[in-house]
């Protein structure tokens, strides 16, 4: 028997069909379904290189200008592309398209625009690179134009990084995902867990805050930002105002790192790999430190990536099952409360990290299988175009979090939460950079 | 922090099992305890029919209740328990209203779950 009565705007959740309902699996089968399409063009002797656009530097705008015209036919089809896939999930998920077609022809002109200042000479001389250029504009167009509401359809901040996140598996090969992670997940924990417990132990001992509160705060300052704080908001109870809260404390210290952690690893010398590592370890969402790593390099994005995704997001859902545990047996008891269960380590796990794993598995056995001609042909045509279009998504996931970052909604939080949280900020970067720079330095340097 | 400044959706999913799943929770009725109490008699069965009836209509009183305080509700009915969503109201407003009703915590399981309200990081 499954028998639905619906009523009004609530729509059911759960089982099978969570597999097309959620953003997180839709970013699997994009991603997947981008690397085989690459896959399936090699094998017939194509490739995706036509929409994989790259701007090259330039110094006049003459320059950037004649590349545009030449090259428009292959934006367009860039565009055509992304919309397509974009499209059917968006429309899949029940967003609607009338809204979302404007919004994102809005984001990949602006993305088009970012690409072309961020390989302007004159903006690398500056450290003005194309991710950081996204953020900021984004910001400033939120924050003092009046954006329209049917624009929110397309700032789908997560959907894009975990696309790109997947993507990015397909660049990365499985073997080092297998080195590096183990050491990745233990420099990682060491960092969350001692920032977790600073947040929770200054939150109810110093501000006296609600347990369930602070390890909603904890959660967004140690594992994986706003990901966090709603998962553990959700297995502990925490009230809606106090979810709400921490995330907007989470955006708010995770837009300042995006700035204040690249600028300090470049006047401190600090090479890309550690610093990507360090990033890993003390940014707190994936999407803004995606813009931290970006504006270092390949390698600082690679390492990052393995701190973050590899170290702390994956274990998402053992964080929760374990504060819902803690909450249901030694904190007061709520009405209705029941012992977790321990489906939910899987129901609260990041799907797209599965994709993530798979693409970096699929393209490094198809590396290890072939000769060394074909592994060229192999990097030319399927892995470099990838790179290209995980680089695209990332503009979208930059503009986006820009374009949603509306300040005076994220200053007004009490100052008792924004104190407890950060006072764990300053642990994590501290303990951060002893960990990542200091002790495992060396390290990481050698991962490229 | 505003009130209307919610950066998050959170849904509610009150659960109404048929069967306690741990007996030991279960002091005395509503709740149906046991099914291998039955010792397959005609009395047991009948008596398995009462206690049947009397938590599926503990079930329907409390839906009753849920249903006339708010109106957007998803609804699934599935072999041993159904299962009311709502995202439009708060789970703290929903476990006063089934305490002050006199609904006790083992008649129900109610979980929480947030998702962002809008594309944020």
């Amino acid at each position: 028997m499954s028998n639905q009565v619906v009523a009004k705007t609530t729509i059911p959740t759960g089982g099978w069909s969570d597999l097309w309902k959620k953003e997180d699996w839709w970013a699997v089968w994009l991603g997947l379904g981008i690397v085989f399409a690459a896959i399936v063009a090699w094998i017939f002797g194509s490739s995706i290189k036509s929409i994989a656009i790259s701007v090259p530097a330039w110094t006049h705008f003459s320059e950037a200008i004649v590349y545009l015209q030449s090259k428009i036919g292959n934006f367009l089809l860039l565009y055509i592309a992304f919309l397509l896939v974009f499209s059917l999930a968006l429309k899949i998920l029940g967003y609607k398209l009338k809204e979302f077609i404007p919004g994102f022809s809005v984001i990949f002109i602006l993305g088009t625009a970012v690409s072309i200042f961020g390989a302007w000479n004159w903006a690398k001389k500056y450290n003005l690179e194309a991710p950081l250029v996204a953020l900021f504009l984004g910001i400033i167009i939120s924050n003092v134009l009046p954006v329209p509401k049917w624009l929110d359809t397309a700032l789908r901040t997560e959907f894009y990084v975990k696309t790109g996140i997947v993507l990015l598996g397909a660049t990365l090969p499985f073997t080092l995902i297998l080195q590096a992670g183990p050491v990745a997940f233990s420099a990682a924990s060491v960092v969350a867990v001692t920032t977790f417990l600073t947040i929770y132990w200054t939150a109810t001992r110093v501000f006296k805050l609600d347990k369930r509160f602070a390890a909603t705060l904890g959660a967004g300052g140690s594992i994986c930002g706003v990901s966090a704080s709603i998962a553990i908001g959700g297995s502990v109870k925490a009230e809606k105002q106090q979810v709400s809260v921490a995330i907007s404390i989470v955006i708010l210290w995770a837009v300042v790192m995006v700035f204040l952690l690249p600028a300090i690893i470049k006047a401190w010398g600090i090479p890309a790999g550690p610093g990507g590592a360090w990033i890993g370890t003390s940014e707190f969402a994936d999407a803004a430190g995606m813009a931290a790593a970006s504006s270092l390099n390949e390698q600082a994005i690679k390492i990052f990536t393995l701190m973050k995704v590899v170290g702390r997001d994956m274990f998402v859902g053992l964080w929760c099952f374990i504060m819902a545990l803690i909450s249901i047996t030694k904190w007061e008891r709520i009405d209705g409360s029941t012992k977790p269960d321990k489906k939910e380590i899987w129901y609260r796990f990041p799907k797209f990290v599965l994709g993530f794993f798979l693409a970096s598995a699929v393209i490094t056995i198809l590396v290890a299988f072939a000769d060394t001609s074909t592994a060229k042909a192999i990097t030319a045509k399927i892995i470099n175009p990838i790179k290209e279009l995980r680089t695209w998504a990332f503009i979208f996931t930059f503009l986006s979090i820009g374009l949603t970052t509306r300040l005076k909604e994220l200053t007004s939080v009490g100052w008792k939460p924004f104190a407890a949280f950060t006072t764990g900020v300053a642990v994590n970067v501290i303990l951060g950079y002893i960990v990542s720079v200091v002790v495992l330095g060396q390290y990481w340097v050698t991962i490229k | 922090m505003r009130a209307d400044n919610e950066m998050c959706i959170q849904r509610v999913r009150i659960v109404f099992t048929f069967f306690a799943k741990n007996p030991r929770q279960v002091k005395g009725n509503p709740f149906l305890t046991d099914n291998s109490q039955l010792n397959l008699w005609p009395a047991s069965l009948r008596g398995f029919s009462q206690r049947l009836t009397k938590r599926l209509e503990r079930i329907a009183a409390a839906m009753e209740l849920l249903l006339t305080a708010h109106s957007d509700w998803v609804i699934t009915g599935k072999n041993d328990r159904i299962i009311m969503e709502t995202e439009t109201w708060d789970f703290t407003e929903i476990l006063n209203i089934l305490e002050q009703q006199g609904f006790r915590a083992e008649e129900f399981a109610i979980t929480v779950e947030y998702t962002r309200k809008w594309g944020v990081l």
